[in-house]
Order: structure tokens, then sequence, then C-alpha cells
């Protein structure tokens, strides 16, 4: 039992160590490190009596490439709430950074003075479907847009799994290989 | 190196844990701030760990191929039985099989560089590359399992296979995203019960007791709060150093923790429950429907809808059976470790 404890012990010690690690790590990054938005096309989009202009900083999209959405009301978010539902091109709504249930536009992340969506990917290629919501001085209205999105970029997919996959099968033979030795003589547990 | 046993093997168990630490705080990265360069202090526990996993385990064989040719024998407690490799090396197989899997670790990243030139930030964690590297890194934690079973009767062997295969386990739930959304049956609760059953019984079976199975699922328990306190605050504090503001929207709830199995001693209970049996199997899979009926009450803390009654029936039902297969499996897992034991011994912890 003694034993047992020491074990736990060092294991407690192994992943408590990180947090001094952490604290006295000298910062060499900073925030310039990471790519600041860089916006390369704009639609405009009439959401009812108010203009919401959408920003993409790569175009044409490409399923599961991510890059920056930002979306601006004029006369700036302060004075709107906003939603957006985002919806695949077989209708199914994902949650696009947010809880379930949740329809809020986040912030930028990166520049807080707009909404958007940060390192975010659409997965299939297709037409997708974005309904945004905003709530102004005029009371709410909503406009839905229709992002295209283009085949994926790199190899076909199966080949990129083939490849990926090795470890695991590796792991599957491995194991298999134990199944069929460790079969050879009777197992009991008192 | 090789006439202390523990000493490669705790290495390569502190590099398997320092892997699973920089996961944990990795996902939260993703989760709450977003954007990363390789250069990150996750990613350094992430690849310290495999490095010196690879290291060690390359330094073993090494040091076994040298003492064979020269004719000294070298103790089957260091790794296991040797197997000749590409007929120059005398590899021990828990340190070949730890060397492999951290060897492709190094080639799945650079995989995983090239796949980022091409699709930009990680937006997934289930992109292709990172399934190579995240079984890699499985591959390499079973071999610390191996190295540590193969020392079964030696002190340190006991707590050290404990937190091997709790290590294991605990990372291994990962796979978890990559799973599909549940359909009838929740895909992702009954892969917690046959993973966690396989695990629990191996340990069964190798130390034939349910002694070393509660403090396999203790440490675990005991992993999971500490990277549940450590991961967030860690998050925030590296994220401010940065001078990047969370999420809007980013609840701060621990992304890993939240995949291991909070209710793994029922998994025990359900082998202790059915110990008189011959196999596991009835064992198996009374835990793992105790691990179906309870795993889903974790993942509505992330906002997973808990399924309606007769489809958490029928999860609970598949639960069961994929406990059975997994113990079953394990069972004789177990057994195949014992093969690596020359002596037989009483329970080893």
């Amino acid at each position: 039992m003694r034993r047992l404890a020491a074990g736990l012990v060092t294991l407690g010690l192994l992943l408590g160590f990180a947090a001094p690690a952490q604290a006295a790590t000298a910062q060499t990054a900073t925030a310039q490190d990471y790519t600041p938005v860089e916006i390369v096309h704009q639609e405009v989009l009439a959401v009812g009596p108010y203009e919401l202009t959408v920003g993409f900083s790569t175009w044409p999209v490409r399923a599961q490439q991510s890059l920056d959405f930002t979306f601006e009301p004029t006369g700036g978010i302060d004075r709107f709430t906003g939603t957006l539902v985002v919806a695949s091109p077989s209708g199914e709504e994902i949650n696009a950074r947010r809880p379930p249930g949740l329809q809020g536009l986040p912030r930028h992340p990166r520049q807080p003075d707009v909404w958007g969506l940060d390192v975010f990917a659409l997965e299939e290629p297709g037409d997708w479907t974005f309904t945004l919501g905003l709530d102004g001085d005029q009371g709410p209205a909503t406009a839905t847009m229709t992002v295209p999105v283009l085949e994926q970029p790199g190899p076909p997919l199966g080949l990129s799994w083939l490849i990926s996959t090795v470890p695991l099968f590796v792991i599957v033979g491995l194991l298999a290989v134990a199944v069929v030795g460790g079969g050879r003589q009777p197992v009991r547990t008192p | 190196m090789i006439d202390k046993p523990w000493v490669p093997a705790w290495i390569l168990l502190i590099g398997s844990a320092s892997t699973l630490v920089g996961l944990s705080w990795d996902l939260q990265w993703h989760n709450d701030v977003g954007p990363d360069t390789f250069y990150t202090l996750p990613h350094l526990f992430i690849y310290a760990g495999s490095a010196v996993s690879g290291l060690v385990s390359l330094a073993v064989v090494l040091a076994a191929t040298g003492a064979t040719r020269s004719g000294r024998t070298v103790d089957t407690a260091v790794g296991g039985r040797r197997v000749a490799v590409f007929g120059v090396f005398q590899a021990p197989v828990g340190y070949l099989v730890s060397g492999v899997g951290s060897a492709l670790f190094l080639l799945y990243g650079l995989w995983d560089e090239w796949w980022h030139g091409l699709y930009g930030f990680d937006a997934v964690i289930a992109s292709p590359p990172h399934v190579g590297l995240l079984t890699s890194v499985m591959l390499a934690m079973l071999g610390s399992v191996i190295t540590c079973a193969a020392a079964a009767g030696q002190r340190w062997a006991g707590p050290a296979l404990v937190a091997s295969v709790a290590v294991l386990l605990g990372f291994s739930m990962v796979v978890l995203v990559a799973l599909p959304d549940g359909s009838v049956v929740d895909e992702r609760t009954v892969t917690v019960s046959l993973l966690s059953m396989a695990a629990l019984a191996c340990v069964a079976s190798f130390t034939r007791g349910l002694r070393a199975v509660v403090a396999t699922a203790t440490t675990l328990l005991a992993a999971q709060v500490v990277l549940a306190l450590f991961s967030p605050w860690a998050t925030r504090v590296y994220a401010a150093s940065e001078g990047l503001p969370l999420r809007d929207y980013a609840n701060g709830l621990p992304r890993m923790s939240l995949l291991m199995p909070a209710t793994l001693l029922l998994g025990v209970a359900g082998l202790a429950l059915a110990r008189r049996a011959r196999t596991s199997v009835l064992g198996g899979a009374l835990g793992g429907a105790a691990l179906a009926a309870t795993f889903p009450l974790q993942a509505a803390l992330l906002g997973v809808a808990l399924q309606p009654p007769l489809q958490a029936a029928a999860t609970i039902a598949a639960g069961a059976l994929l406990g059975a297969v997994g113990a079953s499996v394990g069972d004789r897992l177990g057994g195949a470790l014992r093969l690596l034991v020359p002596a037989r011994t009483r329970e080893v912890v």
C-alpha cells in the first residue's frame, strides 16, 4: 500500500511540475506572432433595414481549410445584438464555436471591434447557408447568405487517412497477436 | 541503464505523463483561445514527452544489443523478451514498441506541419495527421505498459504498471472526439465502456487480483482532477501572457478531463461483483453498463443533450455488450503480458 501511495505521489508530482514550469518560462512569443485578421474578400448583406459586411480571410473558401470570418454591421457592433446560424449543404446546423443552442455572435478574438469566427473551417464542399440576425434601433431582422465552398485541397482524403491510420493498424495488429498469445493459458481472477 | 530496470521504465513513464499533460492543455487552448504556432508550451510538453520516450527506448535497445553481443545476459525485467530487429539489434519488446511509437510520432509531426501549410491553423482535432500523431503516442504508451509489466515482482513495478495503464487509458479517451455524434446508440459512451473495461480486465488478469485495478482507477481519477484544475488555469495564464483574449462563449470547462470517465470505479465494482466467474466477461458487462449509464451525465456538462429513455437504454445495453467484449480482450491481454514474466509471481501490487 505504501508503494502504491509512492506511485500516486510520483504521478501527482509529474502532473504538478507543469505549473511551476509554466510560470517560470520566459515568454518569447507575443501576440504579433499570431496572424492578424486579413480580409481578402467582402460581401455586403442587407439585413432588413440594416447593412452587414461579411469578410473572409481566404477566398474562395475550400472545404476543411481554416479561415477567419468577420461580421460588421454598419454603425458598429455596440449598437446591435447579432445572431448567426450556420447550416451545411445538407441542412445540418453546426454549433460554430458556441455551446449547443446558443446563437449569439461572438467577437473576433483577434479583432474585438467586430464579430467573427477565428480559425474556423467548413467541413464539406457545397453551398453553406449563413442566417444572420440583427436587432437594433429599428427592431429585429434576419437575412440569409450562401457561402459556396469548393472541394478540399491536397491529396484525396482516402489517401490521407490511409497514411494516417498506420499506427492504428500497428496497435490493432499488436493487440491481435497478444490476444491470440494470451489465450494460450487459462486466465483466472480469484 | 539496463542494470537498473526501473530507471528507463520510469523515464519512459515520465515522457508519457508529459505528453498527457501537454495534450490536455493543448485541447483547452484550442477550445478557449484558438490559434497557435508550433512553438507553444503545450506543444513543448507533448513533443518533449515523445522525445524523451524515443531517446530512452533507443538507449535501451542499443545497450541491450551491446550487452547481448558481448555475451552478457540481459534481464527480461528490462522491457521483456528481446526481439531481433534487422538481424542486428536485440530489442526488448517493450522498448521496441515504445521506440516505434515515438519514431512514428516524429514522422506524423512532419506530416502535420505540411498539412497546416495546406489547411491553415487547427480547426478540428480529428484531422488525418492528428489521428496519426495521437495513435503513435498510444503505441508508445502501450510500450510503457509492457516495460512495467515485464518487471513484475520488482518493488517499483507495481506502482509503475498502475500509473502506466492509467496514463494510457486517460490519453486514449481522446479518440472520442473523432467519433460521430450519437445515432440510436451513443458511440462515444459505448467506446468508453469498451476501452475502460479492456484496461481494467487486463490489469485484473495480469495481477490476478483487484487491488491494482482499484489503484489504476483511483490514479486516473486523481490525474483527471489535477488536469481539470490545471488545464483551464494554465490556458488562462498563458493566454494572458501572450496578450491573447479568451474567446467569447469559451466556458473554461476542462475539455480533456471531461472525456475521461469519472465513474471508472463503477467498472471496478462490476469486476468485483463477478470475480468468482472464470473470466471477466460478466464483470465487464456489469462495469460496461454502469459506465454507459453514468458517462452521459458527464457529457451533459459540455452541453451534450441527454438521450431519450429508449435510446439511453439501448446505449446501456450496447455498453454492457462492449464492456464484455473489452473485458474478454483485456483478460487475454493480461495473459499475454504474463508471458513476459519468466517466473510466476503473486499479486504484484
